[in-house]
Order: C-alpha cells, then sequence, then structure tokens
C-alpha cells in the first residue's frame, strides 16, 4: 500500500548509485520481494512508470524476484515454507516457527545500464 | 541494446533501520521508554491511550505521537488527558516510519517524558515493517476481528512482544472464541504476551499497565547496568 514511496526511495537509491558508479541511464531494475514485506509486485510496476518520469530509470524495465515466505523449524532443524494462512507453522511436523529466514526482503539487487 | 549488469544488493528497508537506531539511541539518552501500538482501524487504539494515559497521569511523564492519514481527531481525543499529544498527519501513506518520528520530535517539547506512546496508522501489512526504534511492540485485537487474524496478518504479531485483546467486555456477545484466537497468535508467535483487557469497563487494565510497568523497570535496570559499565572497568584498570 506504499508502493509509490517504495517506487520513489528506489529512484534515489538508484541515482546515488549512479553518482558512484558513474552511469546515467538504467534500463532495467532488479528487485527482490518478499512475500511478507507488504508490497504488491503489480502495484509497484504500476507507481513505477510515474515515479521514474524524467529520472535516470525512465522507461526502464522492473524485474520483480517474488521471494517466498521461509522460517527455519528448529525441530527439523531445517527451512521450511509454511502454509499460507496457517500461521508460521511447520508443514512437516507441526511446530511453530517464529524465526522468518526469507519473505521480508525489499532489496535493490541491481540494475542493467548501457554498456 | 548492449548492457553490464551494476550490483547493488541494497535493503530498502536500510535507511528506515539507521534511521531508527539513531531514534533507540535518543529515547535512552533521555530514558524515555517508546511503545509502538499497531492494530487494524477501529481495534481500539486510541480508546485505549486515553485511558493509559489518564491512568499513568499521577505515575509517569507520559506523551503521545500520533499517525493517521487524516484528521488531528484522536490527538484531540488523547490531549483530553492532560498529556503532550502530537499528531502526525501521513496523508498518502499507510504506516508511520522513522523518518517520520524524527520530523515529529523536531520542534515538539513535550518535557522529560518516562513513556512515549506512538499511535501508528491503523493497518495491519505495512506498520509492521517499520522500526520506529520503539522498546516495546504492541498489537490490539479486539474481539470483533476473528480469531484467525494473526494468520492473515502474521508479521504484525510475530513483531510484536505484547498482544493486547481489546473489547473484552463484548466477547460473548459477538461469540468470540478466546482459545481459537491465543492458538493463532502462538501460531505465529510463541512467546506473544497476551492480556485481554476493556478500555470502557476496566477489565484487564491493571494487567497491561502492570507489563508496562514490568518492562519500563526493566529497561532502567538495564540502562543503570550500561551505565555502570565503564565506571566499574575504570576501576578494575586502576586497581590493575
Amino acid at each position: 500500500m506504499h508502493e509509490l514511496s517504495v517506487a520513489l526511495s528506489l529512484v534515489e537509491n538508484i541515482e546515488d548509485s549512479a553518482r558512484l558508479q558513474g552511469f546515467e541511464r538504467v534500463l532495467a531494475v532488479r528487485l527482490r520481494i518478499g512475500a511478507l514485506s507488504g508490497i504488491a509486485p503489480d502495484a509497484l510496476r504500476f507507481s513505477w512508470k510515474l515515479a521514474t518520469d524524467g529520472t535516470l530509470a525512465a522507461d526502464s524495465a522492473l524485474e520483480i524476484e517474488d521471494v517466498p515466505l521461509l522460517v527455519f523449524c528448529e525441530r527439523c532443524e531445517a527451512e521450511r515454507a509454511p502454509r499460507g494462512g496457517a500461521g508460521l507453522v511447520c508443514p512437516e511436523c507441526g511446530n511453530v516457527c517464529p524465526t522468518i529466514v526469507r519473505g521480508r526482503e525489499l532489496q535493490l539487487v541491481a540494475v542493467e545500464v548501457p554498456q | 541494446m548492449k548492457y553490464r549488469v551494476v550490483q547493488i544488493e541494497q535493503s530498502l528497508m536500510k535507511r528506515n533501520d539507521a534511521l531508527a537506531g539513531s531514534l533507540r539511541a535518543r529515547f535512552a539518552a533521555s530514558g524515555t521508554f517508546v511503545v509502538n501500538v499497531l492494530s487494524s482501524p477501529g481495534s481500539g487504539k486510541t480508546t485505549l491511550l486515553q485511558t493509559t494515559l489518564a491512568r499513568l497521569a499521577g505515575t509517569h511523564r507520559a506523551g503521545a505521537l500520533v499517525g493517521d492519514q487524516a484528521t488531528d481527531n484522536d490527538a484531540r481525543r488523547l490531549a483530553e488527558s492532560g498529556a503532550p499529544v502530537k499528531q502526525i498527519t501521513t496523508a498518502a501513506e499507510c504506516r508511520l516510519d522513522a523518518e517520520m518520528i524524527g520530523r515529529a520530535l523536531e520542534g515538539w517539547e513535550p518535557g522529560p517524558l518516562d513513556v512515549l506512546f506512538i499511535e501508528n496508522v491503523g493497518n495491519l501489512i505495512c506498520p509492521a515493517e517499520y522500526d520506529l526504534g520503539e522498546d516495546l511492540r504492541v498489537v490490539l485485537f479486539s474481539v470483533t476481528e476473528g480469531e484467525d487474524k494473526p494468520l492473515k496478518y502474521p508479521l504484525a504479531f510475530n513483531t510484536a512482544q505484547l498482544a493486547l485483546v481489546t473489547k473484552i467486555d463484548i466477547a460473548d456477545a459477538v461469540g468470540f472464541d478466546r482459545e481459537a484466537a491465543h492458538r493463532s497468535m502462538r501460531e505465529v508467535n510463541p512467546a506473544i504476551e497476551i492480556v485481554e483487557l476493556s478500555s470502557r469497563t476496566g477489565t484487564g487494565l491493571e494487567d497491561w499497565l502492570g507489563v508496562l510497568e514490568r518492562k519500563i523497570a526493566l529497561k532502567r535496570a538495564g540502562a543503570a547496568e550500561t551505565a555502570s559499565a565503564p565506571i566499574a572497568a575504570t576501576v578494575a584498570a586502576t586497581a590493575g
């Protein structure tokens, strides 16, 4: 629900990188978005055009890698993917696993820039 | 077009987390215990804080920051307690972030505070992701909301240390299944403390205030320990 502000801060981060890494235009942006991040990829795509207009990322493509929720099950000593809507419960042994290993990501992974 | 890839690998939460870290240090220095209050709209955050601020008036210097997308109605309601209160109007934003808290603190002179409550925007999704430099995260969950709410919004309950089941006075009337509600909270956070209360009738208020005071005392004890540590180290160094 705050996808536009996320899009705007992405542009800021990319502008910072541009200064450091010396690029002037961005063709594509690669992101990692966790299932629990509170960000809806479709809404982010929708905001992207608006947020990048007139910036170095104008008309750039957004490549989103969805990261599913993974928790650590202490009983199984393994990472597990809980069933949707069933709490943070190990689908194998039924143990409650409050340690979230993946799924909260909201990461700017990389950008593709002209060679 | 030929392209090259520039790796960045940066969390978008990094900035907020850094700001929250400096807020936490600032609150520690001023001895202020900070409570971030999360819930859906209408779970009773403002009513709870009205009652809580009034109850703390004699014993603690307490204040509140209140986040809403629009209006300063909640700040006006809370200010009736006599406590210092400031409204943060977030407009399009569906949550408070550390930057908003930092800005709100600028030019606000509530005097020294023992406790600062931050009433977040009513929403269980986005606020869960944003650290505000708080010591305690409380999530409210009213008996009218459906016992599986923690399963639908796991992060809010997973990141909170305390859950307050509100409007407990009407639990029977709405057929609240207490066992199912507790079970679903524990299924996302087995360590979560749960207090059932009614701000209207006062049921459970003592329990909530008790938990709050215990946590405040724990933080003070920790701070005193940290403050005395360098002195002990100096003594040891001199003795050596």
